[in-house]
């Protein structure tokens, strides 16, 4: 279980400190912290009035100018008497007090399996040569509805933003996932939450509204979602994305819809959701207009018409029955599908949902490529896997399985900025991305957040173009399950790699493609 | 004048365009549209008759258009629309306007279950009887339904109106049956001239949400609450706790 409210060691050093030299000055780790724990006191001391507040967020470490604040998990913590955890103790309390379950933002913790019991082989002699990084091509290109719209999209990366609305997160995190898709080239998605005003010019890189001036090349992709709420949803909305995405589920909550509370519905959120202020946002659990199948498919239809079959349609689910959803979605009329893992994160869940519902990540991925090769369009329909992705080598793990590309959402709020404390649920997040609050939104400047979201897409690009060199391709759509090895029995029981000593796939899988 | 397009064994796509020219110029009637579903999507403005019946999601995210459909409408109908004015002379399938943000509806027969689920705006007249579970979710608008009402009427009703002249098999969770005012009285009396609908407006009753925050979930907002997090000071609590001890 992962840490909950205090579960932290506050320790101020005083020969550090500035402010125990020198009462009355520097105050900042008072002003920085969201949650209260620091206090001034009438002779201008700082001291800790609530250890038990503190979320672990670290920004008061972040921004102590000495350098003299320390936050540690609390020892209670690693004292595991199994199962009655430090957090299960807490949990049970707070039910036992308020009646209500648990809540809790951002996603899954401590959950195996993941990627880590997968590894690369490089090529040697008995297969093609590797492929020089540094004087060689690579094609890292991905083109959604190549046969089937009149624009496909062209990803620059085979990388893009998960969706994540405006309302969970602030207006500036919504414009810096804007600025690093313009400045990489990738797709970013509205999430069910509607289009901001800035958002679509911005995104194509542009500087003003009137699209005169681009600053940033070479634009990115934006993704408009259809979802159960349809907030802000209109004609106009569908248009001015460049796809459009159907959602059905998501990774960290499937077969519930999403909620945002009225106190989080400010002006700006109920203006752009078509909401009066202060109403709670609920959406659906599923669609009350698709009864069917047959019914999904004249939803693609009539969604293609609107858009006058330029853009594609993507559908987006959560993990569920990966075989049987991805073949509906292809049956529906998908030209990519997004397949968010049980890591995936959201604003804010049941934690049990969070916590215990779904298929993880690795698993998804061997039945919904097979749902594509028995439907004939492997790599025709392009195939996203979302929910716990962090680097290139996760990246490059799950497109040697079969998918096209990855999805980042977590990892994208930590290259904004966030470090994870798992407290998107309050509102109250200390670096601005999950607030609505001017004054911590006023911490989150969407240029350096947008700037550090293109590095970490940048990076991450250049780690993917490096393994799939080594491993003797110019193309990532050459990659296939023989440039992977599973290092462990269960990881190779459930993907049907080849299990690293034995060199071959466990035998159930041998008749599979 | 007005353009006629016969729809008969043509697909979705080739209908919708000759639409989309022909509607900018002239008031356009089609026929033999019933196997067409999510005929007249998105148009901003124009005028379209549909002789007969027509399929399931006609004038999906209609944005100003004018549509009259002389039979009877299919499931869906209006979907997600957000200006515009739908006229139905017959009976209506299955969720009538459902997460509409705003224009007309008029059905003058009756209409199926699911009618203004998720309605957020919309105005939504049903001449006939609606099914049940009828303004589930409802958010925002009115719905004014002459007849009666099924099973399950506005369950988990969060904002907006029900003018209902009939009766109802049982009314849903978080409904409130409220007196009419004179204002209430003067939009139906309104709506009724404007549309031409003949119905006495002292028969009607008003329902409304009960509660603001029918949810389980939404019983408080969310905070971080145990007894670990009262907001005591760490001190103050300490010294509480030396002097009962």
């Amino acid at each position: 279980m992962p840490p909950i409210n205090g579960a932290f060691c506050v320790s101020l050093m005083k020969d550090q400190c500035i402010n125990a030299k020198m009462p009355g000055k520097c105050a900042t780790c008072v002003e920085v912290c969201p949650y209260d724990v620091y206090a001034i006191d009438d002779t201008g001391h700082v001291r800790v009035q609530n250890y038990n507040a503190c979320v672990g967020c670290r920004i008061c470490a972040e921004f102590c100018p000495e350098d003299a604040i320390r936050i540690n998990p609390a020892e209670s913590e690693f004292l595991v008497r199994s199962p009655w955890t430090f957090s299960q103790i807490e949990e049970i309390h707070h039910k036992a007090q308020t009646g209500d379950y648990m809540l809790r933002g951002f996603g899954t913790m401590g959950f195996a399996p993941t990627f880590d019991n997968i590894t690369i082989v490089p090529s040697q002699i008995a297969s093609p040569s590797p492929l020089d990084k540094y004087r060689e091509e690579c094609n890292l290109e991905v083109v959604i509805g190549e046969d089937t719209c009149e624009n496909p999209v062209r990803l620059a990366y085979p990388l893009l933003f998960a969706a994540m609305s405006f309302g969970a997160l602030s207006r500036e995190a919504r414009m810096a996932l804007a600025i690093g898709a313009a400045q990489t080239g990738i797709m970013n998605n509205t999430g069910e939450g509607g289009l901001l005003k800035d958002e679509s010019w911005l995104i194509k890189g542009y500087e003003n509204e009137a699209r005169t001036l681009k600053r940033w090349e070479p634009g990115g992709h934006l993704v408009v979602q259809w979802s159960t709420g349809r907030w802000g949803v209109s004609a106009d909305y569908v248009r001015a994305g460049d796809a459009v995405e159907i959602k059905i589920g998501q990774g960290a909550k499937p077969g519930m819809g999403g909620h945002l509370l009225g106190a989080k519905v400010t002006e700006e959120i109920a203006a752009v959701r078509g909401l009066p202020v202060g109403s709670d946002a609920l959406s659906p659990c599923r669609y009350y207009d698709v009864q069917d199948l047959e019914d999904m498919k004249h939803m693609v239809a009539f969604l293609r018409d609107v858009t006058d079959y330029k853009v594609p349609i993507l559908f987006k689910l959560g993990p569920s029955r990966p075989y049987e959803d991805v073949r509906a979605c292809v049956e529906a009329g998908a030209d990519a599908i997004s397949i968010d893992g049980l890591v995936g994160g959201t604003g804010c869940s049941p934690t049990v949902v969070t916590q215990g519902v779904g298929i993880p990540t690795v698993a998804l991925i061997p039945p919904a490529v097979r749902a594509l090769k028995d439907m004939g369009v492997h790599r025709k329909v392009k195939l996203f896997v979302l929910g716990g992705m962090r680097n290139g080598l996760d990246a490059y793990k799950a497109m040697a399985m079969g998918a096209d590309g990855v999805g980042f959402g977590a990892a994208a709020e930590i290259a904004m900025g966030c470090r994870a404390c798992m407290a998107c649920h309050t509102g109250r997040c200390p670096y601005g991305i999950t607030s609505q609050d001017p004054e911590l939104r006023a911490r989150l400047d969407p240029e350096v957040a947008g700037q550090r979201l293109a590095n970490f897409i940048k990076a991450t690009a250049e780690e993917i173009k490096i393994l799939t060199m080594l491993s003797g391709h110019d193309d990532i759509g050459d990659l296939s399950n023989e440039d992977l090895r599973a290092t462990e029995f269960n990881t190779a029981a459930i993907t049907g790699l080849k299990l690293v000593g034995y060199e071959r796939r466990l035998p159930w899988w041998e008749n599979e493609s | 004048m007005s353009l006629v397009v016969d729809a008969s064994g043509r697909n979705l796509r080739s209908v919708s365009t000759e639409l989309k020219e022909a509607i900018a110029k002239e008031p356009v009637v089609i026929q033999g549209a019933t196997h067409l579903h999510g005929l007249v999507a998105g148009f901003k403005d124009g005028e379209v008759t549909i002789q007969g019946n027509s399929g399931d999601y006609l004038g999906v995210l209609n944005d100003g258009a004018t549509i009259r459909v002389t039979g009877n409408a299919g499931r869906y109908l209006a979907d997600n629309m957000t200006r515009g004015t739908i006229i139905i002379e017959e009976d209506a399938g299955y969720g009538v306007g459902q997460y509409c943000y705003g224009g007309t509806i008029l059905v003058h027969g009756n209409a199926g279950d699911f009618t203004a689920v998720m309605n957020k705006g919309a105005t939504i007249i049903v001449e006939g009887n609606v099914g049940a579970e009828v303004a589930t979710y409802m958010l925002a608008g009115d719905l004014i339904i002459v007849g009666d009402a099924g099973e399950n009427l506005g369950n988990f009703l969060i904002r907006g109106n029900i003018y209902i002249g009939g009766n109802w098999a049982s009314l849903g969770h978080n409904t409130l049956l409220e007196e009419m005012t004179q204002a209430d009285l003067a939009k139906l009396r309104d709506h009724f001239d404007r549309l031409g609908i003949e119905a006495d407006t002292k028969t009607f009753k008003k329902i409304v949400r009960l509660s603001e925050k029918p949810f389980y979930c939404a019983k408080k907002p969310v905070q971080i609450e145990n007894s670990r997090t009262t907001g005591i000071p760490h001190n103050e609590l300490k010294e509480a706790l030396h002097a009962t001890n």
